[in-house]
């Protein structure tokens, strides 16, 4: 999202003018980390420079496609970046990636089984998994009961019926990927599904719950749950995860929940690559190894409710996080759990077409 | 004669330091990223994103260039209906600014002399705050009023960010008019309205015409009011834009509608051009 644009730059620009003033007087060694905002806590980051004794430079994205924007447009240093996996599929198809070496990586074998060899990357030369977020729904529990409405299923922000007590309380996710999946899959299709009869009727489905609609929205969501002004929101679990937080601080009178639709949602999986232009492979492979240890794995979920793949990290995850179905589902609904795959261009440029005529009518 | 010829020389070499910089400055970061922006908007999408290549790597491939692009835009109505949408809300921006503000750039060009500088600062002081600050400020306001999310809370957004750049060249116009002229107005019998109309108005349609640019361009392409405030209708150009670029990574698609943009304003300012010309003579 571009909402932060200008702060951003001029962060940037202040990190740049810092960076100026001090580089004489330091020789010392630098790790760049590209990473999601809020992507690491500040403690771990500390552990790892005290364990590195260099510096971990952070910089960050908030948006998968800002982030192959930027190295399309030419960035270079990045040692580590933390894409999802179709931007790993991306990445590794522009051959920007340098394969890994697993020699250097004895904590991989911490990582699950089933986060193991995914699809975009098979056989994980390229990329190990760090954190991974479900696409679901998020709902003020007070109200959902209150108004007998289901919450374990996309009809909740797509079928009229449901609708109708939910009107200008709902918002769906400002991605076309995302609610187009959450559209095929209520459909029954699978989420990368390319066919043009198939995407026209999750299109058709989409417009006739749109009048519902309140906004499109990527991110002011989880501000607007906590506050009461939104009931339904379509969104991503760390957010939700964080929107409970926030609400249950602030003393709220209401509870948000959230919770996996039973037709499948959306898996995405960061995964930990490094970058060619990177100047410090060997850093590079300290900090991944680092990050797959249980603990500081572990670390980041609880403070930011992110799912796990890190069978080490168990036992440090707080219990409430672990219980928690919608963050760590149970073999079945992760069956039904999809990731997305990048598009051909024609295919892109049809769904485009498609999400202009759904953000127009 | 040789002095002369130095004084020349050098009045000549004056003349390039003063232009030279600004003109160097616009080639770079205007006309080029234009013209890129046009060859852009002429060549297909890159598999990843970006342009495909000008010559074809393997056979089969789409490369070189292609008016496709722009063929798309003129076959569906679409997208006409959001450039209508947007030089629409554009256009209301413009005018509720230029209401909202000739009032108040006339009191400060009015008040004593003493006042005005700080009257202008006040005018100047929100550009203080981020404006992105300011903008969510805005949904604070609008979100309990059950306003959030609207056609009206995006105007609202568009309208407060701009209001400065709609006051301060309405005020500098303003500043500059000859009292005496109201007088002898006065003195010829032309009461409050008619002295306003008939003298003050026609003197300051130089200042509306660079307001109203300074607010109907900005608003034209602006993204990111619409993102925060606006609600599931409120798609604008500059959205469509942005999403072509980030959402599809469709870069030739995204030029195209730049281009098509930059052509409308480019078009808007000829005719308000023309008009001012016309209205000068007039005057």
């Amino acid at each position: 999202m571009n909402r932060s644009q200008p702060a951003r730059l001029l962060r940037s620009l202040l990190a740049a003018a810092l960076w100026w003033i001090a580089s004489p007087a330091q020789a010392q060694v630098v790790l760049h980390l590209y990473n999601w905002n809020n992507y690491i806590p500040v403690e771990t980051v500390h552990r790892f420079e005290a364990h590195c004794r260099c510096k971990l430079q952070q910089d960050y994205y908030s948006d998968n496609e800002e982030m192959l924007a930027k190295l399309a447009a030419g960035a270079k240093g990045y040692d580590v970046i933390v894409p999802t996996g179709n931007a790993v599929q991306t990445l590794v198809r522009q051959q920007a990636l340098r394969p890994l070496d697993k020699q250097r990586l004895p904590h991989i074998a911490n990582v699950r089984r089933e986060y193991m060899d995914l699809p975009f990357d098979p056989g994980n030369r390229y990329s190990v998994p760090y954190a991974y977020s479900i696409t679901l729904i998020g709902y003020n529990e007070e109200k959902m009961r209150d108004l007998g409405l289901p919450t374990d299923t996309w009809a909740l922000i797509f079928e009229p019926r449901w609708l109708e007590k939910l009107r200008g309380k709902i918002t769906v996710l400002d991605s076309q990927r995302e609610l187009m999946a959450a559209a095929l899959k209520y459909l029954g299709y699978p989420v990368n599904e390319s066919g043009e009869a198939k995407l026209r009727q999750a299109r058709d489905l989409i417009l006739r719950a749109k009048p519902y609609w309140s906004a499109f929205n990527a991110s002011s969501y989880i501000k607007e749950l906590t506050v009461g002004n939104i009931w339904v929101a379509h969104g991503y679990s760390n957010d939700m995860f964080q929107a409970q937080q926030d609400a249950r601080s602030a003393g709220r009178r209401f509870t948000i929940g959230y919770s996996i639709p039973m037709e499948g949602a959306v898996l995405a999986v960061d995964s930990m690559v490094l970058h060619r232009t990177g100047r410090r492979p060997d850093l590079a492979h300290q900090f991944i190894d680092f990050m797959l240890d249980g603990r500081n794995s572990a670390d980041l979920t609880n403070l930011i409710g992110s799912g796990n793949p890190n069978a080490d990290a168990t036992q440090y995850i707080r219990p409430e996080i672990f219980g928690n179905k919608a963050i760590f589902p149970d073999v079945a609904t992760l069956a039904r759990l999809e990731m997305l795959q990048d598009y051909d261009r024609r295919t892109r440029r049809l769904v485009n077409r498609m999400w202009t005529e759904i953000k127009v009518r | 004669m040789a002095d002369a010829m130095k004084r020349n020389t050098s009045s000549r070499l004056t003349k390039w330091l003063v232009a030279g910089p600004p003109l160097v400055f616009l080639t770079l970061f205007f006309l080029l990223p234009a013209l890129i922006m046009v060859v852009a908007s002429v060549r297909y999408p890159g598999e990843f994103g970006a342009l495909a290549p000008l010559f074809p790597t393997r056979p089969g491939e789409e490369a070189g260039l292609t008016l496709e692009n722009y063929g798309v835009f003129f076959s569906d109505w679409i997208y006409a209906d959001i450039f209508a949408k947007s030089f629409g809300v554009a256009a209301l921006t413009t005018l509720l600014c230029l209401a909202m503000s000739y009032p108040l750039a006339l009191l400060i060009a009015r008040s004593p002399r003493r006042h005005r500088d700080l009257l202008v600062l006040l005018v100047i002081l929100p550009f203080a705050s981020n404006f992105l600050v300011r903008v969510y400020a805005w949904m604070i306001i609008l979100g309990p009023l059950d306003l959030l999310f609207s056609r009206f809370a995006v105007i609202v957004g568009m309208v407060y960010v701009h209001l400065p750049f709609m006051i301060l060249p309405l005020y500098t116009n303003l500043e500059k008019h000859d009292p005496v002229l109201l007088d002898a107005a006065q003195d010829l019998g032309a009461n409050g309205w008619n002295r306003f109309w008939r003298v003050t108005f026609p003197l300051s349609l130089p200042g509306i015409l660079s307001g109203s640019a300074l607010v109907f361009i900005p608003v034209l392409g602006m993204f990111a009011i619409p993102e925060i405030l606006g609600g599931k209708d409120d798609w604008l150009v500059g959205n469509m834009i942005k999403e072509s670029f980030l959402g599809t990574r469709d870069w030739p698609f995204g030029s195209m509608l730049s281009i098509m943009l930059t052509a409308g304003v480019l078009a808007i300012a000829g005719i308000a051009a023309w008009a001012a010309r016309r209205v000068t003579v007039h005057a």
